[in-house]
């Protein structure tokens, strides 16, 4: 075996290409979201359809399979749950104003005004931010479902079709790419893709499922301590756990903040810190062990930059996708160099 | 339709072109045992590659991913650095099989030596198989480890044989060092 060589500009590489990615993903926008989105669901997805094919279920009635069954729960969820939604936001929107409500956020108020005066809160005006906050999460939730309904019909259109062939023909399509690489190159193109989709398929599949339980145990939680809109609350707790470090504060602050709300009590709020504390807990030591693959850790910076990056190019769905994207080119990166070491090109 | 379609998209040349290469496969001895269907299947995943005289196909010490079969033109396996020509390869031969189990580095190196069309068929397309249909996936499985019992007899019965020779060759030494 050669000598691993030192090759500062090939390790680079990957960085380079992640630039490149980002600045055409900036100017293409939302038709990245779209495939990006639909590449991630069909990686996700491809072992039911790889399950369903060794079954003997031709590959494309496979895929069309778990399509269908797919569509039809997110069709029942959007049925029965949208409504709820809807409604669960318009209270929030109009009925906080209770006197219980009234009095307890008077209380926290006079305490932040009191203890915190040196940090500049002597004027704060706990009102008025709250009412900013219910109106800005009502505009958003009714923004997303009803402002942007024409851009989500072309999405739930899209992102099934585009998974459909990304299911399909993923393959065929790998093989196409493989196809054009120089004799030289082949092999070490092969291994590389077989070790980043080993790697990114249990990476974004753990992600998904964790993401899938951590909102499930959120519900279930905030329905037992009694919270409002439990259901909406809850989903957003699972969604945002998958930003990492501020995801879970994030899903916790909006239902301590509704169960204050709801009871008048700061009580409440502390238990929802509690559950939160708890199911995190169960999250790191229980559910992600099993769930999430670990060898695409990343660095807290690496985690916090992509985020922020995200976060400024496509907002909330930009975080999100965040991480996913960062592990995918640190894997590129990391099975790239290593890979590369072990061939003899020159 | 047809027609068009076939002359746009050459359907019929693809489809001849698979027929060809089926009949390479059926005698390879790790394709024995698949059924004309299952063949299709390992036809459907195969990398066609093309080499020029004097290409290098796989070289020693880097990592063996899989087995090439060669459909048409001519190589030969050589060891470095002193190339040493250990064989010459032609239509329907096939080497690196034991990379199809195995990832260690190639033992030797492999240069095409006029035009050369090679099929790859590789560890991960092997393990894709399996997957999804592991009764067929085992089949190939079961062949390549025959292959590997079968070269490890034969390598015992070479060394045997070299140990018998090289006791019989000391014996006489010592006979012929006697006063």
């Amino acid at each position: 075996m050669m000598p691993a060589k030192s090759r500062p500009i090939w390790d680079l590489a990957p960085m380079l290409i992640a630039f490149v990615v980002a600045i055409i993903l900036l100017f293409v926008g939302k038709a990245a979201q779209v495939v990006i989105i639909s590449l991630l669901l069909a990686y996700i997805l491809d072992p039911v359809v790889t399950a369903l094919e060794s079954r003997g279920v031709p590959r494309g009635l496979a895929t069309l399979l778990v399509l269908l069954f797919l569509g039809t729960t997110i069709a029942v969820l959007a049925i029965l749950l949208v409504p709820v939604i809807i409604h669960q936001v318009r209270a929030l929107q109009s009925g906080a104003t209770t006197q219980v409500a009234a009095k307890a956020i008077e209380t926290i108020q006079q305490s932040l005004r009191e203890r915190l005066s040196f940090l500049g809160l002597g004027s704060l005006d706990l009102g008025a931010k709250i009412e900013e906050f219910k109106r800005t999460i009502g505009e958003k939730v009714f923004e997303f479902l009803v402002k942007d309904s024409l851009e989500l019909v072309i999405s739930v259109v899209t992102i099934p079709f585009m998974m459909f062939f990304f299911l399909k023909d993923g393959r065929d399509l790998k093989k196409r790419v493989v196809s054009m690489v120089p004799n030289r190159y082949f092999e070490f193109t092969l291994d590389l893709l077989y070790k980043m989709d080993v790697q990114l398929g249990n990476y974004l599949r753990g992600q998904f499922v964790d993401a899938l339980t951590f909102g499930v145990l959120s519900i279930i939680a905030l329905w037992i301590l009694g919270v409002n809109y439990f259901v909406f609350l809850g989903a957003f707790a699972g969604l945002a756990n998958l930003i990492p470090y501020v995801g879970p504060i994030a899903g916790m602050v909006p239902a301590a903040i509704v169960a204050v709300l709801n009871s008048g009590s700061l009580g409440s709020a502390v238990a929802v810190i509690i559950a939160f504390a708890i199911l995190k807990l169960v999250d790191d030591f229980v559910v992600q062990p099993l769930v999430v693959a670990s060898s695409v850790e990343m660095h807290p910076v690496l985690v916090l930059v992509a985020i922020m990056i995200g976060g400024e190019l496509f907002g909330i769905l930009g975080m999100l996708l965040a991480v996913p994207v960062a592990g995918f080119f640190k894997v590129v990166l990391k099975e790239g160099v290593n890979t590369y070491r072990k061939y003899r090109f020159s | 339709m047809t027609d068009f379609r076939a002359r746009v998209f050459g359907y019929h040349r693809k489809a001849h072109e698979d027929e060809d290469l089926q009949t390479v496969l059926e005698k390879i001895p790790i394709f024995q045992d698949l059924s004309k269907r299952e063949l299709a299947a390992v036809v459907r995943v195969l990398h066609r590659r093309e080499y020029v005289p004097d290409e290098l196909i796989i070289r020693q010490d880097e990592p063996g991913l899989g087995m090439y079969i060669i459909q048409k033109g001519k190589a030969v396996v050589v060891t470095e650095p002193d190339n040493i020509q250990l064989s010459e390869l032609s239509d329907g031969d096939f080497f690196g099989e034991v990379s199809l189990l195995d990832e260690t580095p190639r033992s030797a190196s492999v240069i095409a030596r006029s035009h050369c069309t090679i099929f790859g068929f590789f560890q991960s397309d092997l393990f894709s198989l399996i997957e999804r249909d592991p009764r067929f996936g085992v089949k190939i499985v079961v062949r390549v480890a025959k292959i590997i019992g079968d070269r490890l007899r034969k390598a015992n019965q070479q060394m045997q044989a070299l140990t018998e020779d090289l006791q019989r060759a000391r014996g006489s030494q010592t006979r012929a060092d006697r006063p």
